[in-house]
């Protein structure tokens, strides 16, 4: 599922070990996601969206 | 690019460590009194499966670092390597049972079974891996 995580990360400078600190996952977790080939589950796709403070929608797009 | 261990992970190194020893220590004690001592009646069954109760404890302790695993991804990745594992085992089995039966192969120590389940398991992990690359 495509998604801006890696956008919304280079915003505000983070690292994807930054970001994996944050979301308290391993950085490989992180690398995975923003490949786009890995789908969070939905605990873990809130937890995104609220650190970010945004809706799950804008940061994931599914391509149906 | 290596990643630091999960807390998890290291209560997985903890408990498989010791387990690995113990499996190694009650082997060679094992095969020793059973060849030196030659036991018989149910002393000897006690030493001749003592050596499997390490085994089984490992195999619980790679279910245990499966449950506890709180990253979804690292999880993921273990749960697919282990699918791969249990498939290649099956296989390898079924068809040298096959072959066995042909006079084709020689009959293999079951014990040998759980070291090909972890070995092909662990060649899954990087290709799982790689594929969320």
């Amino acid at each position: 599922m495509k998604n801006r995580l890696k956008v919304l990360r280079a915003e505000r400078d983070w690292s994807q070990a930054d970001l994996a600190d944050r979301l308290e996952v391993s950085r490989q977790t992180v690398n995975a996601l923003e490949t786009g080939k890995y789908d969070p589950s939905l605990p873990l796709a809130f937890k995104i969206a609220r650190l970010f403070d945004q809706s799950i929608e804008t940061i994931f797009q599914d391509e149906a | 690019m290596r990643q630091p261990m999960t807390p998890p992970m290291r209560r997985y190194l903890a408990r498989f460590v010791p387990a690995m020893l113990a499996y190694v220590g009650v082997l060679v004690g094992s095969l020793w009194v059973i060849r030196h001592l030659a036991p018989t009646g149910p002393l000897l069954w006690a030493l001749a499966v003592a050596p499997a109760l390490p085994v089984i404890a490992v195999i619980a302790i790679m279910g245990l670092y499966l449950m506890e695993e709180t990253d979804e991804f690292l999880r993921s990745v273990l749960a697919q390597s282990m699918l791969w594992g249990i498939g290649v085992t099956l296989t390898v089995t079924t068809a040298w049972g096959f072959l066995e039966n042909a006079d084709l192969l020689p009959h293999p120590p079951l014990y040998l079974i759980f070291p090909l389940f972890c070995a092909s398991m662990g060649l899954a992990q990087p290709l799982v891996r790689w594929r969320y690359q």
